[in-house]
Formats: C-alpha cells, sequence, structure tokens
C-alpha cells in the first residue's frame, strides 16, 4: 500500500516536473499565458477590494461577461462527449487515441467554469454556504444548485478517467475496464445533463420572456456541439504541430462531420426562434427585438448578432461543402464557429434577457476594462491549465514518460537526451 | 556536450552551465513570484475584511436565541464603529394571524416619489450609490404594460395630465421565484407573508435578481454609503441594518415596523393616502375591506403565477 | 544545448516582462474605480409625514394662528351676510375673502357660501338635513354628499391613516377631510415630484441614449 502511494507520489511529481521543461516556444506561451493571469489576478484583486462596482454590471444587467463566459465553456465542457460517443459506442478507430485529449479540455474548461462562477460572486468568503450539510444548499429547487453538483461531478469523472487511464499507461499496465468505462459512460449523460441544467438556469425564470422558452436547451447543446469539437479540431492540428504524436486528417474530418450536423440544427433552431418571435407580433418580445433590431433608439448589440449570424451561416455553408474538408478552409470555418457561437451564448443570450428591465427600462451593458481583464486571465488560466495538461500527457502516451525511465531520472525530469523527446525542434 | 563556440567542455563549464541555467531560472520564478505578489496589491484596499465570527455565522434559521442575541450585540457595535451612533437592533418575530397584504390605489399616486426617498431615509439604503427599493412608473392612461412606463420622469409638478403612476417594489409573492432559485437558501418567506433575506447569509451571485418579475431585488455593487446623520438607529435583523458590500437586499415591508404594528414608511408619508397596508386575516381591516369592496384589482404580471400580496386598484 | 540562445532569450525577455508587470501593479495604472458622481441629499420634504395642508383643528392643537376662524371678529352677529353675484350667476367673493380660492364642484355647483356654512351662525357649518357641525368637525358634512369616500373614509379605505396598523399595539390617526382637501377647493393640489433614480453607471448610460424608459 504504502509502495502504491509513493509510486503514485512520484509519478506526480515527474508530471509537475515535466510542465517546467520546454524549449523557448513553451517557455514564451507559458510565460505570455502567466503573463495574462496575473494582469486578471490584479483586475479581481480589485474587485474584491471595491466590489462589483468595477465592472459594467448593474442592478438592471445583473449578469455580464462573467456568466457569459460561464455558459459557452459548459458548453466547451460538454461537447468532449462527441468524442467519446464515437470512440465508446460507434468504435471509431480514428478517434481512439485522441479521446483524452477531448477529456482534458473538459477539465480545463470546467476549471475556467467554476473560475469565472466565482469571479461573478459578490461575497466569494462565503462559499462555503454551498457546502451540502455545513451551508444550506437548496437541492433541488434551485437550478444553481443543481449546476453546482453536475459540474463538479462531471470534473470529478473526467479527472478520474483521464488521471486513471494516464496512470495506467505510465506503469505500462493495462487498465482494468471496469475501474473507467462505466464512468465514461456515465459521463455521456453527464456530460448532456451539464449544459441542459445550464440551459434551465435561464429557461426556468417565468419572469424573463426572453429565456423562458423551451428552445434554449436544445439550442445550448447544438451550440456546445458545434463550437467544442470546432476548438478540439484546432487543438489537435495545435498537438500534431508541436509533438510527434500521431493524428491522422480522417480523425479531423470525423470531427469535422460533427461539427456540419450540429451547426446545421443550430441554424434551424435559430431560423424556429426568430419565427416564434417575430410572427404573432405579441407583445413579449421586446428583448429580442433589442437584440435585432434595437428597440428605442439603444442598438448596442444589433451589430454583435449579427456578426454571430453571419458568421454561422456562412460556416454552415462551408462545412456543407466539400471546400472544408481542406483543412486550411476547415480551420476558418473552425474559427467562424467559435466566434459566432461565443457571441451567440454570450451578448446573444445573457444580455438580451435583461434588456428591458421587467419594468421596462432599457439600460445596455458594457463590460469595464477590470471585467475584460478578469475574463482573459481566466481564459489564460485554462489554456496554460490545458498546456500543462498536454505537457504531461503525450509523453505518458507515447511511453516516453513511463514508470521504466524513473532510475534515469534525475533533475529535469527525464534524461539528457530526452530533453525535447516531445516537441519537434 | 559542447558549449556555443563548439568546444569540448569538461564538468567545469557544464557546472557553469548548470549555474547559468539556475540563475535564469530563479530569476524568472522570483519576478514571476513578485509580479504575483504585486497583482494582489489591490487588496490593502479592502477595509470590510471579514472576522473569524462573522465569516462562521450561522444561518438565520439555526441561530439559538443565545447566539442571535450575540449577533445582535456585534452588530450594534459594528454600526457604532463605523456611524458613531448606537443603534438598537432587534430580532423581530412574525406575529401569529398575520399576513400582511399592500394595497395601492392608483387613482390616488400622483407620482411625488416621496415613498421612495421615505424608504431610503427608514431602512438604511446606501445614498451612493442610490438604492431605492421604490419604483415610480409614469404610465399612459389605457394601459398596464410596463414596456411603455417611464422612469425618470421630471417635470415642473405632478400628477400630468394622460397619464396615471404606479409604484413599484417587492411584491411579497405567495409563490416567489427568487426563494426559488435561491442556491443557499438567503432568502424565504416567513408565515406573515414578508420575503426576507438573511444578509449574513446571502453569497452575492444575483440569481434572484434574475429571477424576479418585478426587479425588485437590488444589489450592493460596492460598499453601501450612508450619511452618519442620516442613520435610522431602530433596526431589525432581517430589515434595516446597514448591509455590506455584495449582499442582496429589497423591501421587506419595512418589517421593524411592521411587526412592532406600525405602518410601513412609505405610506407613512404618502400625500394622498394611496398606499394601504394591513393583515388580510383581520376582517376589520382597510386591506379586507379594499379587496372586499373594490371590483378591479391588478396584481402585476398575475399570468406568471407569483400570486403578489401587491393589489393595485382604481377608486374612480 | 541547441536551441539554448532561445531558452535564454525567452526566459531573460519572461524575467523583465515579470518585473514590468510588477512595476506597474504597484504603480496600479489602470482600472481605478471611477469615483461616483456626487447625489444631493434628497430634499427633507420629500420625507416628511406632513399633510397635504394644515387643517383648522390641527392648527388650533398646535397652537398657531387661528385668527382666521374667528368669523365674528369681523363679522356682525346682528347683521345677516349679503351674497353677491355677478351677470353670470357666479358668486362674487368680498375682498376681505379674496385669499379663499373657489372650486368646489365644476360648472358652479357650490355656488353659494350657505351650502356649507351656516347664515345663522358663522362659527357653526349645516347639513342639508339640518345637523349643526362646530367648524372644526367637518368630516360628517363632507360626508352628507360624498356618501361613497366617506365609507371608504370611515373603513380607513381613504385618506391617510398613520401609526398602529395593530390597534392593539398603538393608536391609529385618521386625518379629517380637510387636512388634505381644501374646504373651497378640494381638488388636491400638485406638487414638484422628488428626485428620480440615479443609474449605476451614469457614463454608460449617457453613452448609451437617451434616458432610461422613453
Amino acid at each position: 500500500m504504502k509502495m502504491a502511494v509513493r509510486n503514485y507520489l512520484v509519478f506526480l511529481r515527474r508530471c509537475v516536473r515535466i510542465a517546467f521543461v520546454g524549449d523557448w516556444r513553451y517557455y514564451a506561451w507559458m510565460g505570455a499565458l502567466t503573463f495574462f493571469c496575473l494582469l486578471g489576478l490584479n483586475a479581481y484583486a480589485k474587485q474584491l477590494a471595491h466590489g462589483l462596482v468595477v465592472t459594467g454590471m448593474s442592478d438592471e444587467v445583473s449578469w455580464g461577461v462573467y456568466i457569459a463566459n460561464f455558459t459557452f465553456l459548459v458548453g466547451v465542457a460538454a461537447a468532449a462527449v462527441m468524442m467519446v460517443i464515437p470512440v465508446y459506442i460507434y468504435n471509431n478507430e480514428e478517434l481512439h487515441d485522441l479521446v483524452i485529449f477531448g477529456e482534458l479540455l473538459a477539465v480545463a474548461a470546467i476549471l475556467m467554469c467554476l473560475a469565472f462562477v466565482t469571479v461573478d460572486l459578490g461575497r466569494p468568503d462565503r462559499f462555503w454556504h454551498l457546502i451540502p450539510g455545513i451551508g444550506q444548499f437548496n437541492f433541488p429547487a434551485s437550478m444553481l444548485s443543481w449546476d453546482v453538483v453536475v459540474l463538479n461531478g462531471y470534473l470529478l469523472l473526467n479527472v478520474h478517467i483521464c488521471g486513471y487511464l494516464l496512470y495506467c499507461r505510465y506503469q505500462n499496465r493495462k487498465p482494468a475496464k471496469w475501474f473507467y468505462i462505466p464512468f465514461v459512460f456515465v459521463a455521456i449523460g453527464w456530460a448532456v445533463s451539464i449544459h441542459t441544467v445550464t440551459a434551465f438556469l435561464y429557461v426556468g425564470l417565468g419572469g424573463r420572456p426572453f429565456w423562458n422558452s423551451s428552445i434554449v436547451g436544445p439550442r445550448f447543446l447544438a451550440s456546445a456541439f458545434t463550437a467544442g469539437p470546432a476548438l478540439i479540431i484546432l487543438a489537435l492540428q495545435i498537438i500534431r504541430r508541436v509533438t510527434d504524436y500521431r493524428i491522422t486528417d480522417r480523425a479531423l474530418l470525423t470531427l469535422r462531420g460533427i461539427v456540419q450536423v450540429s451547426m446545421l440544427i443550430n441554424v434551424f433552431l435559430l431560423i424556429n426562434e426568430v419565427f416564434k418571435e417575430f410572427y404573432s407580433g405579441n407583445l413579449h418580445v421586446a428583448s429580442s427585438r433589442y437584440l435585432y433590431l434595437g428597440l428605442h433608439g439603444y442598438h448596442a448589440l444589433v451589430p454583435w448578432i449579427w456578426t454571430a449570424i453571419i458568421f454561422n451561416v456562412v460556416a454552415m455553408v462551408l462545412l456543407v461543402l466539400p471546400v472544408s474538408r481542406s483543412l486550411r478552409w476547415l480551420n476558418v470555418t473552425c474559427v467562424l464557429c467559435i466566434v459566432g457561437i461565443w457571441i451567440e451564448k454570450g451578448m446573444g443570450l445573457v444580455v438580451p434577457g435583461f434588456i428591458p428591465t421587467p419594468l421596462g427600462e432599457i439600460i445596455e451593458y458594457r463590460p469595464s476594462l477590470n471585467e475584460t481583464l478578469v475574463c482573459f486571465g481566466i481564459w489564460a488560466f485554462g489554456l496554460l491549465s490545458y498546456t500543462v495538461f498536454l505537457r504531461m500527457s503525450v509523453p505518458i502516451l507515447q511511453g516516453r514518460l513511463s514508470k521504466a525511465s524513473e532510475s534515469g531520472d534525475r533533475g529535469a525530469g527525464e534524461g539528457p537526451t530526452e530533453l525535447r523527446p516531445a516537441f519537434k525542434p | 556536450m559542447s558549449d556555443p563556440n563548439g568546444n569540448s567542455t569538461g564538468t567545469a563549464d557544464s557546472r557553469a552551465m548548470n549555474r547559468r541555467s539556475f540563475l535564469r531560472t530563479s530569476a524568472v520564478l522570483t519576478t514571476g513570484m513578485a509580479a504575483l505578489a504585486a497583482s494582489l496589491a489591490p487588496l490593502m484596499e479592502l477595509d470590510d475584511f471579514t472576522s473569524a465570527e462573522r465569516f462562521m455565522q450561522k444561518y438565520y434559521k439555526e441561530l439559538t436565541p443565545g447566539e442571535m442575541a450575540r449577533v445582535l450585540k456585534r452588530i450594534e457595535g459594528e454600526v457604532e464603529r463605523q456611524y458613531g451612533i448606537r443603534p438598537h437592533v432587534r430580532d423581530l418575530k412574525p406575529m401569529d394571524g398575520v399576513e400582511f397584504v399592500y394595497a395601492l390605489n392608483l387613482t390616488r399616486c400622483i407620482g411625488c416619489r416621496k415613498c421612495v426617498h421615505a424608504c431610503v431615509a427608514e431602512n438604511n439604503q446606501s445614498r451612493n450609490p442610490e438604492i431605492q427599493y421604490i419604483r415610480v412608473l409614469k404610465m399612459p392612461h389605457g394601459s398596464i404594460d410596463v414596456e411603455k412606463a417611464q422612469h425618470n420622469y421630471a417635470p415642473e409638478s405632478v400628477p400630468e395630465k394622460g397619464f396615471f403612476y404606479m409604484p413599484v417594489q417587492c411584491q411579497q409573492c405567495k409563490n416567489p421565484p427568487c426563494v426559488k432559485v435561491c442556491p443557499v437558501h438567503a432568502t424565504w418567506q416567513e408565515s406573515d407573508g414578508i420575503t426576507v433575506i438573511d444578509y449574513d447569509w446571502c453569497i452575492g451571485c444575483r440569481y434572484c435578481a434574475a429571477a424576479c418579475p418585478y426587479w425588485a431585488r437590488h444589489f450592493n455593487f460596492t460598499k453601501p454609503t450612508i450619511p452618519k446623520d442620516k442613520v435610522n438607529p431602530d433596526m431589525a435583523y432581517l430589515g434595516n441594518r446597514p448591509r455590506r458590500q455584495g449582499v442582496m437586499e429589497k423591501c421587506h415591508f419595512c418589517i421593524q415596523r411592521t411587526r412592532a404594528g406600525r405602518y410601513p414608511a412609505c405610506l407613512e408619508v404618502c400625500p394622498t393616502g394611496a398606499r394601504k397596508f394591513g393583515n388580510i386575516l383581520d376582517p376589520n381591516s382597510e386591506v379586507s375591506y379594499i379587496l372586499r369592496t373594490k371590483r378591479v384589482f391588478i396584481q402585476l404580471k398575475e399570468e406568471l403565477g407569483t400570486s403578489p400580496r401587491f393589489f393595485y386598484y382604481f377608486d374612480v | 544545448m541547441k536551441n539554448s540562445h532561445g531558452t535564454n532569450a525567452a526566459l531573460t525577455g519572461l524575467s523583465f516582462l515579470f518585473s514590468a508587470l510588477a512595476a506597474a501593479f504597484l504603480l496600479n495604472l489602470w482600472g481605478r474605480p471611477v469615483p461616483p458622481e456626487p447625489i444631493p441629499p434628497a430634499d427633507p420634504v420629500f420625507t416628511n409625514t406632513a399633510t397635504a395642508r394644515v387643517s383648522g383643528a390641527e392648527l388650533i392643537r398646535t397652537g398657531g394662528d387661528a385668527s382666521g376662524l374667528d368669523c365674528y371678529a369681523c363679522h356682525d352677529k346682528s347683521k345677516p351676510v349679503q351674497l353677491h353675484f355677478d351677470e353670470h350667476k357666479k358668486l362674487v367673493l368680498p375682498e376681505e375673502h379674496q385669499d379663499l380660492v373657489m372650486g368646489h364642484g365644476r360648472h358652479n355647483r357650490n355656488n353659494n357660501c350657505f351650502n356649507c356654512h351656516d347664515e345663522a351662525n358663522l362659527e357653526l357649518l349645516q347639513t342639508r338635513d339640518g345637523r349643526e357641525l362646530k367648524l372644526v368637525e367637518s368630516t360628517p358634512l363632507c360626508g352628507s354628499c360624498h356618501g361613497p369616500t366617506y365609507r371608504d373614509w370611515e373603513a380607513g379605505a381613504h385618506g391617510r391613516p398613520s401609526g398602529y396598523w395593530n390597534q392593539k399595539l398603538g393608536p391609529v390617526k385618521r386625518e379629517d377631510c380637510v387636512s388634505c382637501h381644501d374646504p373651497h377647493s378640494p381638488a388636491f393640489p400638485s406638487r414638484a415630484p422628488a428626485p428620480g433614480p440615479h443609474p449605476l453607471h451614469p457614463a454608460a448610460r449617457a453613452a448609451s441614449g437617451s434616458e432610461g424608459g422613453h
């Protein structure tokens, strides 16, 4: 037992050590991300000292970019399931060795989500009030309590699955199926649930007719399964470029297929939503009118939403045409998807729900400098985490960081000949 | 191993290399740590630091009477330190056989906003930024649709022809959406119908503000400022004691007055007597009389199923 | 080592970057909270519980100047009061009573002082059914015509009660009609409204367009 614990600690120590080793591009990338993290931390310190008045939020628009990013990132985290399903249910060979990168992305995304929610709290020192047993957890009535449960559960699931598979690979041991396969299948359902619960946060509010609509849940999932795999396509190409891990074009094209179908559904649901809001002429469409057309002279969001719609439609057309089979066009399409859906979920969902207020007042929202820096900081932190995860997992998966090489380990985590094994010169 | 000049190196040079790489790495780590520490510098401006006692304070419904007495004393001390006057903070319990209802006569309201400011004065609300529990809407004749309302009217005199005025505050709904969504039970409805907030329990997630259909819940985006001479020392734990940065607050029917049998402040200043308040379970109260005899009531956004305890009616 | 120049440069660059960042943080170069716009304190007239006017009873109770209520200081008990009407049958106020605004009822409905005042005894009021009321007890007189309002007033639904809703714990004060309504011109006077709401971010509000609402 003691041996097992000691072995595990050695494994962890080597993983941590290897995160600090790399070539100049690695240091430059990590340094830049650390720079943004510190900027964000400083901005958050200002927010803690002076209150949320340093953001652009107010009683009228009481949720802003923090919750917008949170919503988008829950979708990205859920999208890991779009790699798990082809591999574990349909036995797709191409993606088999790449699923773990999707799951690691999910872990990084959930960490970002938790960070975004924490920075949005007015009194984060009272977080312990949420802990069931010690605090007062309003489960099952409050959808936020459901979100706390499902997000933390999903984090634990993915950390367990990735951690267990990586440790087994490190020990060159075949993983015991019963110790991870059931969790993978639970994670499939759980991934859908995290995003549905997040959608229900909005849908359950009768006082906000813009959100109180049954299409919000399906749209969330459709847009998540578009933006998430698109991000994964880009991430896999970066991994292919900086390491020599084997990633085939066919794998990328399989993911392209998923993005294609999801974007088609997403645009179809958008058409449904717009028809319902505008055709019958009933009175509760002020928020939609504000978003798409402007209302009473206020139109700050109109250019944003139309950009998003154009991006999404162009991406959809490109995805349907064979031209997106070429990687260059696929990458352009992926970027269009990600940006379009980020705008749609952020400015297109969170902010219009508050404009006009339930009493008909219009006060527009613009994120402040501090708010923006905090967002950059958390995104940088997420990218930093994901890079660290990759820096640890790629050598393990390739067998270069393994139990067998433990005895050769001195100082830098690997022997001199292996200083840059995973990174091309 | 060879150094950049191509000369073969022995152990002395590799030690030099190690020393240089050690210095390089430690330079980055040191400057990184310095930047990390410097980034937290703004926390020095945090003056509302939470004490251990405050941090560990239990939920309102779990406080024993002895613990509550200690908490009230502590609050009195804090207010005295901050504002220079010793308040009297009580924990008033709901009365039996009482359910509060508010009736507002839209024929009589002239939109003077005295209720707004009386509430601010009575309930120790922040003056800058200004929090107002009551919002008076100027509505055009013929419609109760709040999207037609004006909030910032400032004519020479009110009332103006062709408009009526509708003050909106927390409706103390029978089926409150804010209570349903709060993740930590910081807000709940008491037996006399008032929806209250435990200001020391709220985590400031603002979900209740998103859920409220009447825009009744207000957040302390920064430390509230109350001029020392304007502090109302007659306070209640669930009512008008001064709040902190980062918590929600809202109209609580002047709980420190109404649970002592008095009218709320907004009613007492209304020059036209448009506001009516009382115990609906008492058949002789004025609100019972109104609900019995007036024929047309408006409960705002009735279709949402919130069942507000606020009734708007017309005389003529 | 290959690439050590690159690593050197990167790490050195990072050291400088972090030092500069630390300095920038300590100098607090950006993101300082904007001091809020000053909001003038509300005029105390907006938070007092005064009624719209001071009735005669209140004037006497608080020891104010009630000389205007002493009719026989000027009138002679032996000489009955003569009312004068102009060519439109509208009452002409004598110059001693020019401070009154006559406006009780449209279309000159209450065009006669003695609809309410008792011409035989100017210190009394009279109802149509012959009851006599003191000047400071005018409420039943108003009620003798304004039935529905009087019923509401008796139940507490009209007018402004103050004090305790729970009479077991304290008294309630019901105001008389004339505490709010001038009997000669009862329509409620208009007044200047108290200041409206102040937004949290006035600069953002100004940038985004017209005043909130529409």
